[in-house]
C-alpha cells in the first residue's frame, strides 16, 4: 500500500529525514517510535503533504500513485488521514459542516455525487458511535475550546467519517488521561479492518498496550535504525532509547 | 481645490439659488473647501482629490421604475436620482412618507427637535454640497407606540447617464416615543458610468423607541458613495444598525450616533468585502452625552484584490455620561497579499467611572487551519471560502430577518468565492 524509498526532508537549511526506507500492506499496524527530535513528527507531516517541509531525494508511492505529487487534499482523496498531534482550531466552522465539505469534496474529487443531507445524518450516527462522541461536540465550532480529550476523540470521529485507508496517529496520545487514551484507541481499534492500514507515531509504549502493532520501528536522526516486533516496543519501555542511540553513534 | 472650470459651474448654480439663501450658503461653504483630499485628516486614506476636476450633471432628471417583490416588507419606498420619489406599495396607518415642509406643518413640535439638534461633528464639504443641491428632505415618519411587525423597504438607487453625474438625497427618519420598526436600504445602481452619490440621513428616535437600520449596499462599479448617516437618541431608546458594504468603486460610510438621553442602547454592526479596485471606508463616531448607556460595535472585513479599507472609529465618552458601558471592535481579514488595510480606533474619555475597550486586528487566514483543511481533503479554495465565510458569519448571524441574511450570505459568498477563484 505504502512504499517509502530513501526519504530525505528538510525545513530551510536542515535536514531531518534521512534516507527512510519503510512498507507498509494492507491490514497492517505501524509503531514509529523514537526519541524527542528523531523525525516522527516530520515524517507524519511530509506523508499528509504539510507545505514547510521540502523533499530533497527519494519517493513515496501509495497504492501505485506518486504521493510527492499529490496536494495534501489529493492525498486525502487518494484515503491518506493524519490524525494531528495538535488539532487545530477552525473558528465559526462546526465539525458537521467541516466534514460535510470535507465528505463532498472528496466524493467530487472521485467523481461520486455528493451526498444529502438525510445521507449524511444516517452516517454521522453511525460513526458517532465508534468514538462515542457527543452530538452538542460536533455542533460547536471544531476544536474551539474543546478539552485535549474532545480535541483527539473528534479526530478519531473525522477518521471515521472519512473511512481512510492509511491512517496516521501523530502522538495522538500526547495530553490524554487514561481513560480519553481507551476511548481512542477503541476508536481505532473498530476501524481497522484488513483493507486498511494504520501508523501509529508515539514516544510512549503506552498507546500500544492499547493498539497492538504488527511492526515497531524506531526512528533516530531521520532513519528508522530497528524495526521488529511488539516486543521492541515493550524493550523500549523497560531500558529507554539509550541503548538504541549508543547502537547507531 | 476646484478647478476653474467646475468653480465656475458652481458659482453660477450657486447664484441661481440665491446666495443669501441656505442652499446658497451652503454652496458657497463647498466652493471654499472642495472635495476632501488626503491632506485632510479624516480623508488620509479617501481622497477625492480626482473629483475637483471633474464637472457633473449636477440635476439629473430621471425615474426607474425598479420591480418591486418583497412580501417581507409593509412598506416600500423608492428613490432615485435627486429626488427620494415615494411610492407606496401598500400602506400604513402608523407611517407617513412626505416632504419636509409638509411634515414640520402636521408635526410642528419637530420644529423644536430639529432646532435643537446637536450640532454635526466632522461636518465636511460634501455634507455642505449635499444641502446645497438636494431641495428637499423626504420625511418617514413612524408614529408612536406604532409596533411595525415586518420592515419598512428602502430602495435607493442611483441611475447613470452617459456623463458623470451627481445624486445628491437627503432623508430624515422620525421615530416616535415607544415606536418600533425596522428599515431595510438597499443601496443599488443601473448603468455603469461615474456618479457621485451623496446621501444624508437624520434619524431621531424617541424616547423608549427601536429602531433598526440595514444598509444593503451593492452598486455597480464607477459609483462612489458617500454615506451621512446622524442618529440622535432620547432616553431609553435602542438602535441597531447595520452597514454591509458589498460593492462600489468607493464607499465613505460617515455613522454619527448621538447618545443624548440615559439608558440609551446603540448597536453598530459593519461588514464590508471590497475586491479589486474598489475602496471602503467606515468612519463612525459613538458620542456618549448621557450616563447610564451602552454602546457595541462590532465591525468585520474581507479585503480581497487591491482593495483598500479603511476603519476609523471615535468614542467620546462626555463628562456627564458616568455609567458608560462603550463596546469597539473592528477584525480584518486581508485575503490577498496586494489589498491594504487601515485603522484607527480613537476613544476620548471624560467621565470617571466608565468602562470602555476596544480592539483592532488586521490578519491573514491562518495557514495551519489551511492546511489542517485539506489534509481532510477539502480544496485549498474552498478551505479559504469557508474560513472567510465562517470570519463574516458572525455580523450576517446579527440580522433578525432570515430571508435578509441569507440573501445577503448569498451575495458575499459570491463575492469571496470569485476573489478566491481569481487567486488560484
Amino acid at each position: 500500500m505504502l512504499s517509502i524509498k530513501n526519504l530525505h526532508a528538510s525545513i530551510g537549511e536542515k535536514e531531518i529525514l534521512r534516507g527512510i526506507d519503510l512498507e507498509v500492506k494492507a491490514g497492517e499496524v505501524h509503531a514509529i517510535m523514537g526519541p524527542n527530535g528523531s523525525g516522527k513528527s516530520t515524517l507524519a507531516s511530509v506523508l499528509a503533504g504539510r507545505e514547510d517541509y521540502e523533499v530533497t531525494e527519494g519517493t513515496v508511492q501509495f497504492l501505485g500513485k506518486d504521493l510527492l505529487d499529490l496536494a495534501p487534499e489529493a492525498r486525502a482523496a487518494e484515503g491518506i488521514f493524519l490524525a494531528f498531534q495538535y488539532p487545530v482550531e477552525i473558528p465559526g466552522v462546526s465539525t458537521t459542516n467541516f466534514l460535510k465539505s470535507a465528505v463532498n469534496e472528496i466524493r467530487k474529487y472521485r467523481g461520486e455525487d455528493p451526498m444529502d443531507a438525510v445521507q449524511f445524518l444516517k452516517m454521522f450516527k453511525e460513526k458517532m458511535a465508534y468514538v462515542n462522541i457527543d452530538q452538542s461536540l460536533l455542533s460547536r465550532a471544531l476544536n474551539e475550546g474543546f478539552s485535549g480529550g474532545e480535541k483527539k476523540r473528534n479526530e478519531i470521529f473525522q477518521m471515521a467519517v472519512l473511512d481512510p485507508k492509511l491512517a496516521i496517529l501523530d502522538e495522538t496520545d500526547s495530553g490524554l488521561d487514561i481513560d480519553a487514551l481507551r476511548i481512542v484507541a477503541e476508536g481505532v481499534n473498530k476501524l481497522k479492518s484488513p483493507n486498511n492500514a494504520t501508523i501509529v507515531v508515539t514516544h510512549y509504549q503506552r498507546l500500544l498496550d492499547y493498539i497492538v502493532p504488527d511492526y515497531v520501528h524506531v526512528l533516530y536522526k531521520g532513519r528508522i535504525v530497528k524495526s521488529g516486533t511488539k516486543e521492541l516496543a515493550l524493550e523500549l519501555e523497560e531500558r529507554g532509547y539509550d541503548w538504541i542511540k549508543s547502537e547507531v553513534d | 481645490m476646484l478647478s476653474a472650470e467646475l468653480s465656475t459651474t458652481l458659482q453660477d448654480i450657486a447664484q441661481t439659488l440665491g446666495l443669501e439663501s441656505d442652499q446658497g450658503k451652503a454652496l458657497s461653504q463647498f466652493l471654499a473647501k472642495g472635495f476632501p483630499t488626503s491632506k485632510w485628516e479624516e480623508w488620509k486614506y479617501t481622497s477625492l482629490k480626482d473629483f475637483n476636476g471633474i464637472d457633473r450633471n449636477w440635476f439629473p432628471k430621471g425615474n426607474s421604475n425598479l420591480p418591486v417583490s418583497a412580501d417581507w416588507a409593509e412598506l416600500i419606498i423608492r428613490s432615485s436620482d435627486a429626488y427620494l420619489s415615494i411610492d407606496k406599495a401598500s400602506s400604513n396607518d402608523g407611517i407617513e412618507v412626505l416632504s419636509f415642509d409638509e411634515f414640520v406643518q402636521k408635526c410642528p413640535e419637530f420644529q423644536m427637535i430639529w432646532a435643537n439638534k446637536n450640532p454635526i461633528l466632522d461636518q465636511n464639504s460634501l455634507y455642505d454640497l449635499n444641502v446645497a443641491l438636494c431641495p428637499q428632505h423626504t420625511v418617514i415618519w413612524i408614529k408612536k407606540d406604532v409596533e411595525i411587525a415586518q420592515a419598512i423597504l428602502h430602495q435607493y438607487q442611483v441611475n447613470s447617464t452617459e456623463k458623470a453625474s451627481s445624486v445628491q438625497s437627503r432623508l430624515l427618519i422620525y421615530v416616535e416615543e415607544g415606536a418600533k420598526a425596522s428599515l431595510i436600504e438597499q443601496q443599488t445602481s443601473t448603468g455603469s458610468a461615474d456618479i457621485l452619490s451623496n446621501f444624508v440621513q437624520e434619524i431621531f428616535v424617541s424616547k423608549g423607541a427601536q429602531f433598526t437600520y440595514l444598509k444593503d449596499q451593492d452598486f455597480q462599479q464607477g459609483v462612489s458613495h458617500i454615506d451621512h448617516t446622524f442618529i440622535y437618541q432620547a432616553e431609553g431608546s435602542q438602535v441597531d444598525t447595520f452597514t454591509f458594504s458589498l460593492n462600489a468603486s468607493l464607499i465613505r460610510n460617515n455613522l454619527h450616533f448621538y447618545i443624548d438621553g440615559p439608558q440609551v442602547v446603540s448597536n453598530l454592526n459593519g461588514l464590508y468585502v471590497p475586491g479589486e479596485n474598489q475602496l471602503m471606508d467606515s468612519h463612525t463616531v459613538v458620542d456618549h452625552r448621557m450616563p447610564h448607556a451602552e454602546s457595541n460595535e462590532l465591525y468585520k472585513g474581507v479585503l480581497m484584490g487591491n482593495a483598500t479599507g479603511v476603519f476609523n472609529g471615535k468614542i467620546f465618552v462626555r463628562q456627564d455620561a458616568q455609567k458608560t458601558n462603550a463596546f469597539q471592535s473592528c477584525r480584518n481579514v486581508l485575503a490577498s497579499t496586494r489589498a491594504t488595510m487601515n485603522t484607527k480606533p480613537q476613544l476620548e474619555i471624560w467621565a470617571d467611572d466608565v468602562k470602555c475597550s476596544h480592539g483592532t486586528t488586521t490578519g491573514q487566514l491562518n495557514e495551519e487551519a489551511l492546511f489542517y483543511m485539506r489534509s481532510r481533503g477539502i480544496s485549498l479554495a474552498a478551505a479559504r471560502t469557508l474560513l472567510l465565510l465562517a470570519f463574516v458569519q458572525e455580523v450576517i448571524n446579527k440580522v433578525e430577518h432570515p430571508v435578509l441574511r441569507e440573501s445577503l450570505t448569498e451575495k458575499i459568498i459570491a463575492k469571496i468565492q470569485q476573489s478566491v477563484d481569481l487567486s488560484n
